[in-house]
């Protein structure tokens, strides 16, 4: 079983869901299409209000080149086109459409599969990029860009992230379990662009024995190999899925690319095979629903761009008790302050949890315990850079590797002391930025 | 569907359950066999001294957070850990003002004036007895008999030695010194009961082996270099095991996390510094024992332990930067 | 007997002092930086709260440059106009006098006027709380109330009270240091002037949004607009703006503002009549 080198934890894992099917949920009355769902720049819109959309088609365009298309979920009217509440936790430029309840799809979308070992890489990559594909395991990075490397970099490693070692998320562990062959064929068509010269990987954590089988079944005579990784946080996390598959180890302000291997995810695969082969835009995601308030946990597939308070609804409601809903994992994700809110191409699961922690956890001076240290995977000492970082020293935190930070969370999670510490982290990353800009102002 | 009301914190939004509470509760739990065995030999005194030393512990823990207007912070069971730890570092036959004294020197001046838990140099209870020791020579080192009736007391093994030499020690028994039947302090007796309570302390991952393991073992190989040049003036490694506080100190005090290195070959270092340390002092200063003094002068030399690696994570980095 | 014990000691001692004492004297001589005794009379003027309002880091590098320039133009925003006589008397120029500044909080929105989003548990601190989410108020470009701000102030002229940022314009000596600290940017420095009008609201949300989230918020009415006989506001982004140097203070706009809470503000600065001179 490989793993990657130093540090990481061990949170309890309460997969709630794992053996769950994934459940299609019916699309609502509403959706709200958000132009931020990727990194870099907000898509424009393309819409109008009282604008009638068809599903599928786009309705936001890529601004830029580290940027993504945005497509309608569903056909229906454009009800508004403002700024409104963000799962990431603040406003974003968002399309809200009235549903009509037909469903249908714009012309020439959707269309029976075709073989896509006849389209040239440039056709591959153009249609991925017309599917406003982005990675789907939370950072959102347009998945044509990352696919196009530049020249000077050769990829040998193409490595599908099936780990999911956030607690409670099982959604990529339901896909490869019901959708095996699609996953298999997307990693097919991603490797197919590099000519064979690169070699795939799907790694998965040892606590999915049953997606585990699902793959190696399934990636019988393609050439795929399926590692089976450690239980452990974070092993879903780029640099340390790759230290864990390949040895490498990706240095402070080093891209997957300059080590030659190249990160997917699993719902990622399915999209692009989805994109290739059918021609069909990215409009809807499979997601957990789960935590301890939520009526019935599930796996559901629904519309990007559903809201919060329907996928509540259509999981049997949330119980009062509920003080925090959570998009994401409970490691890396975000803390909601409305339900309002809408599911985007990179929301994983929903948490409807009751954080009996909030009232208790007061932040004490560090004791030194050094827990910090040993649990960090990017080997840096989080109690100092928390310091540092409390106390404004932006200049050394710098110097002890802020940047370095992948805000995996491990070190606050295991402070006995309950220092903020990536919450300090990320606060002194805030301070770094702002202070470029305004130099470069 | 009725909203609820929701709160906003930031990532993780699970925790281990690993506290202050955990860790310092935990060790207090380590030292209870050690304790049991001294109430056990050294009967009510030994409890009356360890009540005193806890209680006024929290005690004045409470009082500082009150004066300093700092959270309450006596519950949370460093204060409890430091006085049990002081206990168990005295003689049972010490006044009880006199361990008032010691847990006053302990808590505010050792660790509230230094900034308070996290940010004391030195490891308060140590501290508390050295200043005992040097105040009150007499008082800290008549040690009680065990099982004895009246207060009858005696000079601890290490005593003998440095007072009588090596023939004064005929009839030493290490079963004795293992079980803890010899004179003392309250821990330093019984060798067993400690390295029960630290093998708890191991399986609960809250002290490392790294420095336990390099402070004994460098006192083991001091003291026996000595022990195999010349056995009738020296005596051997593992009398020197057995007796005095270097189970205590080595597995309780060294590895106080407030008070020891960050990494590694911090703690590598401090645990040699402390054997060797320990062991000089005992073969030819002038107390009896060094442990304590061991412990304290490389507590005061670990921020340049801690400093010496940050400084080579910053070299690095700032070499980065200018070949960059 | 004594003398015994003595002599050893008080000989070792005393020769460690008197070795120790050469090679001070040695060192100072070696190292001693001559000092422009022009630069101690300055540095005793100034402030010496190495604020950096002057865009230098530190009092004393201001008054080296300031000896070694004498360049007139360089200001302490601090000191203000008695500071620059005092300067340009002991320099023998005229300096120039600075204009008064002061900090100005755009935004009114209190724990009564705006309402609350969810409820903030985590650093307090504004930019952490932002890491967060866009804050415990429903406005967005509002003041967090969580005070980042205050550490920045070199004068201990600012304050949280009931959730917003308050400023005591007595102690403000309009330094600026501030301004940067502010992630919604609710803190401008504005002239000071005997009477001084400003918009006191930062929301760039359209106006149903804004009257929504706050009592007292800006919804880019109009009316002030079409009532200021100098044509001294404008709208920008959803919000008004008043240009101070058109405005003459009439306080037409006052008047017609129609939110709860006047989001039009009224300041009186102690201004120096003899400044205008
Ligand atoms: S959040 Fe950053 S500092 Fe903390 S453990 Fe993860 S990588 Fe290390
Ligand atoms: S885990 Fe917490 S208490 Fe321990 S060293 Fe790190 S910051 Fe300090």
């Amino acid at each position: 079983m490989k793993t990657f080198t130093i540090g990481g934890i061990h949170p309890p894992e309460s997969k709630l869901t794992a053996s769950k099917a994934i459940e299609k949920m019916p699309v609502p009355s509403e959706i709200v299409v958000s132009m931020s769902q990727h990194l870099g720049k907000p898509a424009k819109p393309l819409v109008k209000v009282g604008e009638e959309v068809k599903k599928g088609q786009r309705i936001g365009e890529a601004d830029g080149f580290i940027s993504a298309h945005v497509h309608a979920g569903t056909s229906g009217k454009v009800k508004s086109v403002k700024s409104v509440p963000h799962p990431g936790g603040n406003y974003s430029l968002s399309v809200t459409i009235t549903t009509d309840g037909e469903d249908a799809w714009a012309e020439g979308l959707n269309t029976a599969p075709i073989d896509w070992k006849g389209l040239s890489k440039e056709s591959i990559i153009e249609r991925i990029k017309d599917a406003g594909i982005v990675g789907m395991g939370g950072a959102g990075f347009p998945s044509s860009v990352k696919l196009s490397p530049p020249p000077d970099k050769t990829i040998d490693t193409i490595i599908l992230n099936g780990a999911e070692c956030e607690p409670f998320l099982t959604a990529d562990h339901r896909v490869m379990v019901e959708s095996a062959e699609e996953v298999i064929k997307g990693l097919e068509i991603i490797t197919s662009l590099f000519q064979g010269k690169a070699k795939p990987f799907i790694g998965i954590e040892a606590n999915k024995p049953d997606a585990i089988a699902a793959m190696k079944k399934a990636a019988k005579g393609t050439g795929i190999e399926i590692v089976t990784l450690e239980t452990k946080y974070p092993q879903g996390a780029e640099k340390q899925l790759i230290n864990a598959i390949t040895g490498r180890t990706i240095e402070e302000g080093q891209l997957p690319f300059d080590k030659g291997c190249l990160v997917h995810n699993i719902g990622t695969a399915v999209a692009i095979y989805d994109a290739v082969s059918c021609n069909r835009p990215l409009v809807e995601r499979v997601l957990t629903v789960s935590g301890m308030e939520i009526s019935s946990a599930r796996n559901i597939r629904a519309v990007i761009g559903t809201r919060f308070s329907d996928i509540a609804a259509f999981s049997g409601g949330i119980s009062e008790k509920t003080n925090q809903v959570i998009t994401g994992g409970p490691m890396m994700g975000r803390s909601q302050f409305t339900l309002e809110v809408p599911i985007t191409k990179t929301t994983s699961g929903i948490l409807f949890i009751n954080n009996a922690g909030l009232e208790s956890s007061r932040e004490r001076t560090c004791i030194r315990c050094g827990k910090c240290i040993d649990a960090c995977p990017q080997g840096l000492e989080p109690w100092l850079l928390g310091n540092e970082a409390q106390f404004r020293r932006l200049d050394e935190a710098e110097l002890y590797g802020l940047a370095n930070c992948t805000e995996c969370g491990s070190c606050t999670f295991v402070c006995p002391s309950k220092r903020e510490l990536v919450h300090w982290i990320k606060y002194a990353k805030a301070l770094v930025n702002n202070r470029k800009q305004r130099k470069t102002a | 569907m009725e909203p609820v009301k929701l709160k906003v914190s930031y990532a993780p939004f699970v925790r281990s359950k690993d506290s202050i509470e955990s860790v310092m509760y935990n060790v207090a739990l380590a030292l209870f066999p050690a304790t049991a065995m001294s109430v056990y030999y050294f009967g009510i005194p030994a409890l009356l001294v360890t009540i005193t030393a806890i209680a006024s512990s929290v005690g004045f823990e409470w009082l500082t957070d009150k004066i300093r207007k700092k959270p309450d912070s006596c519950l949370d069971g460093s204060a409890v850990v430091t006085g049990l730890l002081l206990a168990l570092n005295v003689p049972s036959s010490l006044p009880l003002w006199m361990v008032v004294v010691g847990s006053f020197v302990a808590i505010v001046v050792t660790k509230h004036l230094f900034g308070g838990l996290g940010f004391n140099i030195f490891n308060p209870a140590l501290v508390a007895r050295v200043f005992l020791l040097i105040s009150f020579p007499v008082a800290m080192t008549s040690w009680a008999v065990p099982f004895a009736v009246d207060m009858q007391t005696a000079a601890s093994p290490l005593g003998i030695l440095k007072t009588d030499g090596m023939a004064a020690l005929s009839n030493f028994s290490y079963m004795d010194a293992l079980l803890g039947k010899t004179g003392g302090s309250l821990g330093e007796t019984s060798v067993l009961a400690l390295l029960f309570g630290a093998a708890w302390l191991f399986y609960k991952r809250y002290i490392t082996i790294s420095i336990p393991l390099s402070f004994i073992a460098s006192t083991l190989a001091f003291t026996g270099i000595f022990y195999l040049i010349d056995p009738t003036t020296y005596a051997s490694p593992l009398f020197h095991f057995l007796t005095g506080g270097l189970v205590l100190g080595a597995f309780f005090m060294a590895t106080d996390m407030v008070t020891s290195p960050l990494s590694l070959r911090g703690q590598l270092l401090f645990g040699i510094g402390c054997g060797l340390l320990t062991a000089v002092i005992r073969l030819w200063g002038g107390y009896p024992e060094g442990v304590s003094f061991a412990i304290l002068i490389m507590n005061s030399l670990v921020p340049l332990l801690d400093k010496w690696d940050l400084d080579e994570i910053k070299a690095k980095k700032q070499k980065s930067l200018t070949t960059a | 007997m004594i003398s015994e014990a003595f002599i050893p000691a008080v000989t070792s001692l005393g020769s460690l002092a008197l070795i120790l004492g050469i090679i001070i004297y040695f060192v100072s001589k070696k190292f001693y930086v001559a000092e422009d005794p022009m630069v101690t009379i300055i540095n005793g003027i100034l402030p010496g709260v190495n604020c950096g309002a002057c865009a230098y880091p530190s009092c004393n590098q201001f008054a080296e440059e300031l000896v070694r320039t004498k360049d007139t133009t360089m200001t302490c925003p601090v000191g203000g106009a008695d500071l620059a006589a005092k300067l340009g008397e002991s320099l023998g120029i005229e300096m120039a006098e600075p204009k008064p500044v002061t900090c100005a909080v755009i935004c009114q929105g209190n724990s009564d006027n705006a309402r609350a989003s969810a409820e903030y548990v985590g650093i307090q601190d504004c930019w952490a709380a932002m890491q967060a989410f866009a804050g415990p108020k429903q406005c967005r470009h509002s003041c967090l109330g969580l005070g980042s701000c205050i550490a920045w102030c070199d004068f201990n002229a600012m304050r949280i009270e009931n959730g917003l940022i308050v400023i005591d314009k007595d102690l403000c000596t309009g330094c600026g240091a501030c301004v940067p600290a502010c992630p919604t940017g609710v803190l401008v420095m504005q002239q000071k002037k005997a009477e001084r009008i400003f918009i006191a609201c930062n929301s760039h949300d359209r106006g149903a949004d804004t009257k929504r989230a706050c009592d007292a918020g800006c919804t880019a009415c109009q009316k002030c607009v079409k009532v200021c006989p100098e044509e001294a506001i404008v709208i920008e982004n959803f919000v008004a703006r008043i240009i101070q140097e058109k405005c003459t203070a009439c306080g037409k706009c006052l008047e017609v503002c129609p939110s709860k809470v006047n989001c039009i503000v009224l300041e009186k600065d102690m201004v120096k009549s003899t400044n205008a001179s």
